[in-house]
C-alpha cells in the first residue's frame, strides 16, 4: 500500500506544528475565551472588572438600537450579496462569451480584488461627494437631490455601492473558473435547442455553478458583515442617524469610543455566533453537493 | 486532480487570450457591453489617478477630467511632507513579515499533517481549521487588551504576530501536498531522505506555483488590513498606509481640502497589491481554485 506518511517522529511533527498551534492558542483561542469571560463582566478602562452574570446579554436583548443595527446589517448584507453576485455573474458570462480579448477583459474586472477598502472608500467619497463629486452633477441631472451626508437611505446606497464594487473582482475569479469548467457540449446542445444569451446563463450555467455560487454567497455575506468596516468608517462613520451603523462599526464604537469592554465583548460573542452559523451552513451544503460533483 | 489540471490549462489559455473552445457566434453587443462595464469598474480609479495630478483636485464635472501638471509636486508632498513614504514603508514591513512568517510556519504545519504518521493529527488539523471561525472582527476587543498586557501596543509585533497562524494557508498547502504523486514521496523515502532535505529539495520545488499564489493572497490580505492597525497603532511614526490615508485627509481638512493629495496617497496605496496581482495572476488564479475545494 502506498502512503504519503513517510516520517513518524512525534517530536519532529510536534516541532513543525508548534508555531501554528502556539500563535493559534495565544492570539486566536485565548482572546476568544477572554471575550466570552469579559461578556459576563462590567469592564471598562481603569477599573476593576465586576462580575454581572447575564446582565450584558439582557442589556443587548432589550437594546432597540442594537436590534436595528442587527436588522440593518442583514439588510446591508442582502443588498451587497445580491448586487455582487448579479453584476459579477453577468460580467463573467460576457467574458465567457467573447472569443477575443478574454485575458484583458478578465484582468480589467478582477483587479478590485487587490483594492484596499480604505482606498476604495476615499475614492468613492470623492466621486460621489454631495458638492464636489464628479458623479453628483450627472446624478442630480436625473432629478435626484444628492445629499447623502444627511440622507440616511442615500448614505446606505453609497456605502453598499462602494462595497459591491470592491467585491466584484473576487467573485469573477471564482465564477470564471466554474464557468470554464462547464463542458462545451452542453453549450452546443443549448445553442442547438435555441437556448441562447441570458437564458443560457440562467437556465443552463447557473444550475451547474450552484456549488460555486453558494460558496460565494457565504463568503460575500461574511464580507458584508465584517469586511466593509473601512467603507462605513471613512464614508459615513455609521451615520447619518445610524443609517449605516452595521454591527461591526457598532462594536468598534462600543469598544473604542465608549470603552465599554463588557458590552463590547458581549457583542463580539454575538458576532462569533453569526460567523459560526454562516460557516456551519456552508459546511452542510458543501457536503450535500459533494454527492453530485466529482 | 485531473479537474485541477484541466482548470489550470484553461485558465492559462484564457489569460493568454487564445481560448479555442468557444464555437458559437459572438453577439455584436457583447464587446460593447463589456467595454461599458469595464469602464464602470475602472472609472473611480481613473478619476483618482487624474485628480492626483491636478493642483487642487477640485473636479466637479466630467469635463474637468483632464490630467493636470502637478503630479510630481503632489506625490512629493504626500510622500515627504505628509510622511506618506513612512506609512508605505511600515505597511511593506508589516506585509513582508506576515507573508514570510505565515509561509514558513504554514509549510511546517502542512508538512506535519500530510507526511507524518502520528496520532491525533486529524484532530490537530481540525483545531487549526476551527480558527476560521475567529476572524479579527470577532476578537479585536480582547486582542487589544492582550496587546496592552504584553506591552506590544503600537509596535510591529502587534500588527504581525497575531496573523502568523493561518488556517487558510495550511489548508491550501495541505491540499496541494496531497496532490503530489505518492510515487515521488516513496522514492524519497527509499533514498533515505531526511525531513529537512525532503522539505527543501522535494516539497518546495514541487510547490513553487502554490507558494507564489498563497504569498500574493497573503500580501493583499496583510497590506489591506485597516481595522486592526487603526485600533492598535497610535503613533504616526508607526502607522500603516491604510490608516495614514485618513491622516492625510485629516490634516488637510483643517484648512483647504486638498483632494489631490488624498488621491495621490490612494494611488500609492493601491499600487503594490495591484502590481503584484497583475504580474502573478496565473499562480494566483490557480491557487484560488485549490482553496474552494
Amino acid at each position: 500500500m502506498s502512503t504519503r506518511e513517510i516520517f513518524d517522529s512525534r517530536i519532529e511533527s510536534g516541532l513543525l506544528l508548534l508555531p501554528t498551534l502556539l500563535v493559534s492558542i495565544v492570539f486566536l483561542y485565548y482572546p476568544t475565551a477572554l471575550a466570552v469571560r469579559t461578556s459576563f463582566f462590567d469592564s471598562s478602562f481603569g477599573q476593576v472588572d465586576e462580575f454581572v452574570g447575564m446582565e450584558n446579554y439582557v442589556t443587548l436583548l432589550a437594546d432597540s438600537g442594537y436590534h436595528s443595527s442587527l436588522l440593518l446589517s442583514i439588510l446591508f448584507a442582502a443588498v451587497v450579496v445580491a448586487g455582487v453576485i448579479s453584476v459579477s455573474l453577468y460580467l463573467t458570462f460576457l467574458i465567457h462569451e467573447v472569443d477575443t480579448g478574454q485575458g484583458l477583459y478578465l484582468i480589467s474586472v478582477i483587479w478590485p480584488y487587490a483594492l484596499p477598502p480604505a482606498v476604495g472608500a476615499l475614492v468613492f467619497l470623492f466621486i460621489a461627494h454631495p458638492t464636489l463629486g464628479v458623479l453628483t452633477g450627472p446624478v442630480e441631472a436625473l432629478g435626484i437631490d444628492v445629499d447623502w451626508f444627511n440622507n440616511g437611505p442615500q448614505a446606505f446606497v453609497v456605502v453598499a455601492l462602494a462595497a459591491i464594487w470592491k467585491q466584484i473582482g473576487y467573485n469573477v475569479i471564482f465564477m470564471i473558473a466554474a464557468m470554464n469548467n462547464i463542458p462545451d457540449t452542453l453549450t452546443e446542445t443549448a445553442e442547438l435547442d435555441g437556448v441562447s444569451g441570458i437564458r443560457r446563463l440562467l437556465s443552463v450555467y447557473v444550475p451547474i455553478m450552484t456549488p460555486t455560487l453558494f460558496f460565494l454567497v457565504i463568503i460575500n455575506t461574511i464580507y458584508a458583515f465584517f469586511g466593509t468596516f473601512a467603507f462605513v468608517d471613512l464614508l459615513t462613520s455609521g451615520g447619518p442617524s445610524n443609517a449605516t451603523n452595521i454591527l461591526i462599526f457598532d462594536l468598534y464604537q462600543e469598544g473604542f469610543s465608549f470603552f465599554n469592554f463588557g458590552v463590547a465583548s458581549t457583542k463580539s460573542v454575538v458576532l462569533f455566533l453569526v460567523v459560526g452559523v454562516l460557516m456551519l451552513v456552508q459546511f452542510r451544503v458543501t457536503e450535500e453537493y459533494s454527492y453530485y460533483g466529482g | 486532480m485531473v479537474q485541477l489540471l484541466q482548470y489550470a490549462k484553461r485558465q492559462a489559455n484564457a489569460l493568454r487570450g487564445n481560448q479555442t473552445e468557444t464555437t458559437h457566434d459572438v453577439r455584436p453587443g457583447t464587446h460593447l457591453q463589456l467595454w461599458f462595464l469595464v469602464l464602470v469598474v475602472v472609472f473611480p480609479i481613473v478619476v483618482a489617478v487624474i485628480v492626483s495630478t491636478k493642483e487642487t483636485g477640485v473636479v466637479t464635472s466630467l469635463g474637468d477630467l483632464l490630467p493636470g501638471s502637478y503630479a510630481v509636486e503632489n506625490y512629493r508632498e504626500a510622500l515627504v511632507d505628509y510622511q506618506f513614504g513612512r506609512f508605505m514603508w511600515n505597511s511593506l514591513a508589516m506585509s513582508l513579515v506576515i507573508v514570510v512568517g505565515k509561509l514558513i510556519v504554514s509549510v511546517f504545519a502542512a508538512m506535519a499533517i500530510v507526511y507524518y504518521r502520528v496520532p491525533y493529527k486529524d484532530l490537530v488539523f481540525l483545531f487549526i481549521l476551527f480558527t476560521l471561525l475567529l476572524p479579527v472582527p470577532v476578537r479585536f476587543i480582547p486582542l487589544f487588551q492582550l496587546m496592552n498586557d504584553l506591552g506590544w501596543s503600537n509596535t510591529i509585533l502587534a500588527i504581525t504576530v497575531p496573523y502568523i497562524a493561518s488556517a487558510t494557508t495550511v489548508f491550501i498547502l495541505r491540499q496541494h501536498f496531497l496532490s503530489i504523486p505518492t510515487s515521488i514521496v516513496e522514492t524519497a523515502k527509499i533514498d533515505g531522505v531526511g525531513p529537512l532535505r525532503f522539505m527543501l529539495f522535494v516539497l518546495l520545488p514541487m510547490s513553487k506555483g502554490v507558494l507564489v499564489g498563497v504569498s500574493i493572497i497573503m500580501f493583499v490580505y496583510a497590506w489591506n488590513q485597516y481595522l486592526w492597525p487603526l485600533i492598535i497603532i497610535d503613533s504616526e511614526a508607526n502607522q500603516v498606509a491604510q490608516v495614514g490615508l485618513q491622516l492625510l485627509q485629516g490634516d488637510v481638512q483643517g484648512g483647504q481640502l486638498s483632494w489631490s493629495l488624498v488621491m495621490a496617497g490612494s494611488t500609492l496605496t493601491l499600487l503594490p497589491p495591484l502590481l503584484l496581482m497583475i504580474v502573478f495572476r496565473k499562480p494566483l488564479l490557480e491557487t484560488f481554485s485549490i482553496q474552494q475545494k
